[in-house]
Order: C-alpha cells, then structure tokens, then sequence
C-alpha cells in the first residue's frame, strides 16, 4: 500500500436529529482536528440582508448557553488549539484544531452553539463594527480590494443570491437585528443542516460516542429545503468599467459559465484542467504568451468559484474567472482577443498530450500537499459532504482529473469561446 | 416539507433556560500536551560546505524543498538585483528555456519558486516523492546553469517594478515601510523594497555576479521533509547537485551589521488623504530566539496580542469594535529581532484605540500577568507548534529560518521543554522588557486632516510626508 492511501480512509455515522458525523483517523501526530460546516452561504441570506451570513458567522463565536463571550475562543486556544470559521456561497465552516486531549471540549463548544446560541443586542452590535472594519481592511481600503469577487458575480448574474455582495452593505448589516439571528439560526443551523468531521487522533468509536452525548441531545428540526440559484446564461455580453483612484495599474476580469458540479462534475472537471493549461505555471497557454513572451500582462489567473480555494465548494451556478493585471501597455480588447484566440485554438486542437500529463501531475500533488495538514482534511471531506453529499469525492478528485481527456477540454475551451460572457474593468483614476 | 418561517419557540435562542447542573453544563477537560520536537532529523554537511537537513514525515507522498542562503549587508540595503534575481533564476539555462524548466517541473508534480525574505534568499519547492530525484536534478541545473537571457532579465524587471507598484499602493505596506526605516535608521534592514527605478536599472550581467555571490554552497541550508529515507535523500541531493557542489566558494563571506539602538521620539503621522481607516503600528527591538528570555517573551506576547483570545483583541475588537484583526508579531533577523503591533482601525477611532493600547501596555508591565494566562498561553504556543511541526511544509520551513539564523533542528526540542518551565514571574519580567509603551517607536497611516487633531491630545504628533515611492 502506497504512502498517503491511509488518509483516504473515514468512517460515517449519522445522529437521530440528522447530524452527519465522519471520522478520517490518523495517529501520526497527537493532533485532532474538528470541522462543523453548515449548508448555508450568503446566496442564501434574505434580500435587504446581504453580509448576513458572514455576520452570523461572526455571532456564532459570542457565545452559547453555557459559554461566555470570547470564552469559546480562550477555551480552544487554551487547550493549544487553533479555531476559526468561514462564511462561502453555500456553506459555512467552523474549525479547530488542537491536541487530541481537547477533543471532547472542542465537540461539546460546537454542540451548545449549534444547540443553544446567545444572542444580544450588544454583542450584534459590536459584531456589526466589527465586519464594517473587516471589510474596509479588505476592501474599501484596499486597492483592488474585494477584485473581482465582489463587481463580477454583480454583473454576471441577475438574480440576488448570486449576483449580491456576499460581504453586506454597511446599510444592511446595520439594520440587522436579533429577530433576523434567532429567524436565520432556527432556519439553518438545524443539526440535519451540517456535518461534523474529526479527522486525526482519534477513533470512529470515541467520536460517534462523543457526537451522541454532545450533539445528540440537540432537538432535531427539519433542514431547510435547498431552492435552486439556477439562472439562464446572459443572452449578450456584458462590460462594466470601474474607476479607482488608488490602484497604479489596470486589471480586468471575465467570467464565464461552467456546467453544475454537483450533477456533472466530469463535465465540470474538464473546466478545472482548462485553468490549469490557461494559466498554471510559466508553460501554460495564457501566462508563457502575455506574460513573458507579449510582456503586456503583468499577473494573470484562471479559476473556478468565487475565491478559487472554493472550486469544489460550490454548486451552479458559479463562474470560470480569467482575471488579469496588466500595465495599460494593451488595451483591454487586445488582451481579450489574446485569450480568445488561445481559447479558439484550444477548441480546435485540444491540448497536448505533454499539457494533460502536467495537468495530472499537478492535481495529485496540489491533492497530497493540501491534505497533509490535518485541518485541512477534515474541512475537504466536510465541505465535499455538505456541497456534493459525498465526502468520497476529495479523494477522487486526482483520478477525475487524470480522467478528462483533450476532446472533453477542447469542448470546454469550444463553450467559453461561444458564451456570453462578463467583464469587469478596473481602470485607474477617478473616472469621469 | 416547508421550512419554518421563523425559527419555532422551542428553538433555544438564548438557552438561559436550561436547568443548572445538567449534562450540557459540564465541561470536559482537556489532556496533557507533549512539548513538540522536530524528531527523526538528520543533519549533515556535504561538499562544497552545502549545510543539510533531512527530516521524514510520510503521511502523504510529498518532498518539501527548502534552500536558503544569507544575503550579505550590501545586498540587503539594495535589494533590487537579488529581488529580480528570484525572478530570472528561473528564466532558462542551458539546456531549458524558462517554459521547458517550468514543464520539466509541472512534470513530476513539483513546484519551484524563489523568493527575497528580508535579510536572505530562498529557493522553495515540492514534489511528488517518486520524483525527488528528478527535481533535485532540476534545482542543480538551475544552480549551476542559470543563464539570465538579456531580453529575459529586461522583462522581468519591468514586471517585478510593476509588482513593486502594486504591492507600494496597499496601505499596509506603506507603513510597513515607514516603521522600517524608523526603527532601523540607517541600516540595511531599513531599506525594504526595493525602489521601481532600481528595479528597472539591473543588469543581466549583474544577476550573473549576484547569482555566484549569493547562491554559495557554502553559505546555503538545504532543507529537505517528506516521505524521504533521509540517508538516501541526503545520497541523492550530493548526487544531483554535485556539479555546484564542486564549485569554489565566493570568498566575500556575508558581512551584516548589528541593528543599531532605537531612536524613540514623536508619533509619526503619515497622511493619507481619503482613507477609510488607520494603520496603526508600535514597535521595538526584541530578545532574540537565543535570548534566555525568549520562552518568557514569546509568552509575554502571545497574552497581550499574540493569539485571538489575547487582551489587545478582546480590547479593541470584542470590546470596542474599532478594528477587525488587531495583532503582535516578531521578526527575527540574522542581525536582530524586532516585535510589532498592528492595528488597522476606523478612521473616527484612531486615538480611542491608541490610547486603549497603550493603556493594555502599561496594565501588563504594571500588574503583569495571571496564572490562568499564563497556562493558557504555554498550551497554545506548544499546541501551534506541534502543529507546525506535523506537517512537511511547516517543518520544512522552520527548519530553514532556523539554520539562516545559525540554530540547529534541536532547538524546536529546547524551546519547547523551557516554555514548560517558564514561571509567572519570568512572564511579567519579559513583559516589563518588551512591551514598556514608552519604548515604542509609532507610526500611524491614515487621513491626517481627519485624526491629527485627537491623535495631537493624547500624543506629541509628528506629521510626515510618506517617503516610499506611492
């Protein structure tokens, strides 16, 4: 048995109120790590409300029944643990990861908060300073802050859960009020709503002994009913220009339509190893053209999802994103013929055979490197099991990848060349 | 099934009303922490002086790559040719152009990247494990033949002066820039990025003088962690790099100057007209990792701003909401260490969250620390570290801060048995040491017509005209 297959291995256990539990042993290190992922994003926050999810993110960490304000965080982090959360379009992710001594207080801290969370006027409203500071950290004081993530999705979609900024207006999350937690926490924080992974040392009988005495005791409700965001793909091209007096050069964004991933990710992947040929390493297409050879691009980037770290964490629809830095030395249109061009020849040729052997190459490293820290294990199968309801596909995901042959690229390469697509500007200077 | 419109009553928002003693209201304790070492390391010194460290964590079929090299003080105060220099190392040789090295690479699974981190340069990869000989074949071509192709040199640093641009636009390094040249008045570690003219002035010839001076073996570290037999690995690396092995050590050496005393004096206010917050930066020269106090500082810290759960951030953030991510760090250099706090906060609070941090300062040097904080913080600083040393990359790279700053793999062993040992009284020693609040140099970025006034009656204030190019 190959080094590394052990991980692949986990356990599943489901609790009496709908709480799904899986547990990726590993005793390599004392080390153990908890994710608590709920299936709620901020696509599925109410209109009026855009930031919410991510603000309610921010409460779950003021405490609980029997958890004081800033206790939780004192009580992981004085157990030598590290803790966090993570508010994406369709899920939220809380974490820690800790010396395994701390397991049954990490699982009991995230039982009375999915069980019983405090809510006060006070500590919303701190909350609400507090996400206004976050975001002007990443954002508004920032140049290309929240670029493109924040202007794309706004143009390339029309419906509010997808095209609405996940980060809030200050007018909305200042409006937010208890009523608005307590109605989202009884919605979407039921325990049939997440999944809980431990991954490290530990033993599936422990953890499905823990979870039962912990989390166990939660009353079950329903989960919600999942809507779709399904929107048509735009019937036209869309362009919008964005001045910004702070940035010193200009930079731009497409974003183009993808297959779902849930319901044809063999379809999907094909796309994930078109980014990787486009844009991954000084070889591929786009970068080795117009950034050494043309020299008209300064940094350039393709990925799928919002962030690129949620490429497999996100159900349809979502965005292929080409996103570029570049002097000004070109115009946006003569860039944008550069990338159709690579794209129409991609369509015709296919890659090379040379291109997918890297393509695969790089998927089984990126897969081993980023499942080497325990944390990030349990975060992957949990997300894979709230998003696709299969934990399984984090280990797939290499074979899938070696899988897609140059006839399934060309077709994806032949789909964004067709499409209509989106494109932010960002220009330099105050606009007129 | 409809989901609830509200959430229903049973729902326990609040939970205030559970019965007392239940199950629910015990908490589980916690075990004991091991103190965590970087076990199964080997060290070694191969020839040409080349400085080796292997290490075996097999959990996953991966080689983490690390190789270090000091840069000398010169270099450091003009940083521009060694900056394009991590750009162009991997531009073409010999046998490759730069997209045949990056295919030859991409591969095997691997990576390849260089980088300037302050006072040195560092090579980094990894690569599939099956493949650690090939990539290692891969870095000696590179070690031995870069060739900086002119019109090659010419565009990159174009395009790192461009990032450069970039990267002088962000706030935050901007005062980072300024504290630099404020606490490190006149040596090289003042310099900080190097300048876009700079930049744009460096020669391909020039790489090539560089690349012989800097990328020594005999002034180098090579780290290697994964899932190694470190004997064969270390067989290996003597094997694939042997042609730069046996090349004839640049006799210059590395000359660094101490970092010179601190100059206290005013708040320097830098405007920046039209910001939507404050950078806010305090900081000093620190004990380094060698100090005796160090364990004890490290500590002091991790209580005042080091951890989430520390008192800066309950202050600032949990208490007041004037800032998203208040923090402490350290920075150790070969010739010194320094400690920083930041704080980005909202324009109106500026002053408020200066005078809260001072006050946190002057609380912790005044009354020192509790036992609760203290065991608290000793279990967190051994927690993250068991951490870091767990998995390859992490162990890969503090094992090659380490060998820059000339301290051995054992000394992850050390430090961990003296945090351990560390009393109270120690704590609150280190704390009067490092965090006296008349012993900072401070800096604050932000919109000067809008915070001047208030910063002026709390602080003797200082405007300044921002010096990096912006």
């Amino acid at each position: 048995m190959s080094t590394g297959s052990a991980l692949a291995h986990f356990e599943r256990a489901k609790l009496d109120n709908g709480l799904r539990v899986l547990v990726a042993p590993d005793h390599s290190s004392p080390l153990v790590a908890v994710a608590v992922v709920y299936d709620v994003g901020f696509r599925s926050e109410p209109e009026g409300r855009s930031g919410f999810a991510h603000l309610f993110e921010h409460l779950m960490f003021q405490g609980s029944a029997h958890v004081g304000k800033i206790e939780h965080m004192q009580l992981v982090q004085g157990a030598g643990g590290v803790i966090n959360g993570q508010t994406m379009a369709d899920l939220t992710q809380y974490y820690e990861a800790l010396p395994s001594g701390g397991l049954e207080l990490v699982l009991w801290l995230e039982a009375d908060r999915m069980g019983a969370l405090a809510l006060t006027e006070e500590n919303l409203r701190n909350q609400v300073s507090v996400v206004e500071e976050e975001i002007k950290v990443n954002v508004l004081n920032r140049p290309y802050g929240g670029f493109p993530w924040i202007p794309l999705p706004g143009l390339a979609f029309d419906t509010y859960p997808n095209a609405h900024n996940g980060y809030g207006d200050f007018a909305h999350l200042e409006e937010a009020t208890i009523e608005d937690a307590k109605d989202f926490y009884g919605r979407y924080y039921a325990p049939a709503n997440a999944a809980l992974v431990v991954a490290g040392d530990c033993t599936p009988e422990d953890v499905v002994e823990l979870a039962s005495r912990h989390f166990g005791r939660i009353e079950a409700r329903p989960a919600p009913v999942r809507r779709s965001f399904a929107e048509p793909r735009p019937s036209q091209e869309r362009r919008k220009v964005i001045h910004d007096a702070l940035i010193p050069q200009p930079a731009f964004a497409a974003g183009y339509r993808v297959p779902d991933p849930v319901s044809k990710m063999e379809d999907y992947v094909a796309y994930f190893v078109l980014a990787n040929v486009l844009s991954d390493g000084d070889a591929s297409r786009l970068r080795s053209r117009l950034v050494h050879h043309d020299r008209s691009v300064t940094d350039l980037a393709c990925y799928l999802g919002v962030f690129g770290s949620d490429t497999f964490l996100m159900r349809d629809p979502l965005l292929f994103q080409v996103v570029v830095f570049h002097p000004g030395v070109a115009s946006t249109d003569a860039l944008l013929a550069v990338i159709d061009e690579e794209l129409e020849r991609l369509a015709a040729e296919g890659p090379n055979e040379d291109e997918l052997a890297r393509a695969s190459a790089s998927a089984a490293s990126s897969h081993w490197r980023g499942l080497d820290p325990v944390l990030n294990r349990a975060l992957a199968l949990a997300g894979a099991e709230v998003v696709h309801n299969r934990a399984e596909l984090v280990h797939e995901l290499p074979g899938l990848v070696t899988a897609v042959g140059r006839e399934a690229v060309a077709a994806a390469a032949a789909d964004l060349v067709h499409q209509h697509r989106a494109i932010v500007e960002l220009l330099p200077g105050g606009g007129s | 099934m409809t989901p609830p419109a509200k959430a229903p009553s049973r729902v326990r928002g609040t939970g205030l009303h559970r019965p007392p003693g239940d199950d629910a209201a015990r908490r589980p304790a916690i075990g004991p922490i091991r103190a965590p070492s970087a076990s199964g390391v080997v060290e070694d010194n191969l020839a040409g002086g080349l400085h080796a460290i292997v290490a075996r964590r097999s959990d996953v079929p991966m080689v983490e790559i690390r190789l270090g090299f000091p840069l000398a003080g010169e270099l450091i105060r003009k940083p521009a040719a060694p900056t394009v220099l991590s750009e162009s190392l991997l531009a073409g040789t010999l046998r490759h152009d730069r997209a045949g090295l990056a295919s030859a690479v991409q591969r095997i699974g691997g990576r390849l990247s260089a980088d300037v981190a302050g006072d040195w340069l560092l090579v980094r990869g990894s690569v599939l494990a099956e493949h650690l000989v090939e990539m290692l074949g891969i870095v000696g071509e590179v070690l031995v033949g870069a060739s900086y192709p002119s019109a090659e040199v010419r565009a990159d640093r174009d395009r790192v002066a461009e990032e450069v641009l970039i990267q002088l636009s962000q706030p935050e390094v901007i005062v980072d820039e300024e504290v630099s040249r404020r606490l490190y008045h006149g040596h090289p570690y003042a310099s900080g990025l190097p300048s876009p003219g700079a930049l744009r002035q460096v020669s391909a010839a020039r790489l090539r003088r560089v690349h012989d001076e800097i990328l020594t073996p005999a002034l180098g570290h090579l780290v290697l962690v994964g899932d190694v037999t470190p004997r064969k690995a270390l067989a290996a690396a003597t094997g694939a790099l042997e042609q730069w092995l046996a090349r004839a050590p640049a006799g210059a050496g590395v000359p660094l100057d101490p970092v010179p005393a601190v100059r206290l004096g005013p708040i320097m206010l830098f405007d920046r007209p039209g910001a939507e917050q404050s950078n806010i930066r305090m900081a000093r020269l620190a004990p380094s990792r060698t100090d005796p106090s160090w364990p004890a500082t490290a500590l002091a810290n991790m209580i005042f701003g080091g951890m989430f759960s520390s008192r800066l951030v309950e202050n600032l953030r949990e208490r007041n909401g004037y800032t998203y991510s208040p923090g402490t760090s350290f920075d150790h250099g070969r010739a010194g260490s320094s400690f920083l706090i930041d704080a980005d906060v909202a324009t109106a609070s500026t002053a408020a969250s200066l005078v809260e941090i001072g006050y946190e300062l002057g609380r912790i040097v005044i009354h020192g620390v509790s036992e609760d904080e203290l065991e608290s913080a000793r279990r967190y600083a051994l927690g993250t570290l068991s951490f870091e040393m767990a998995t390859q990359h992490g162990l890969a790279s503090r094992l090659v801060n380490l060998a820059i700053l000339g301290l051995d793999p054992g000394y992850v062993g050390r430090y961990s048995a003296a945090l351990k040992r560390v009393k109270r009284d120690e704590v609150d020693e280190a704390a009067r040491r490092l965090l006296a609040p008349s012993q900072m140099v401070t800096v604050v970025l932000g919109d000067a017509g809008l915070v001047g006034d208030s910063l002026a009656l709390v602080a003797d204030v200082q405007p300044s005209p921002i010096s990096v190019p912006h």
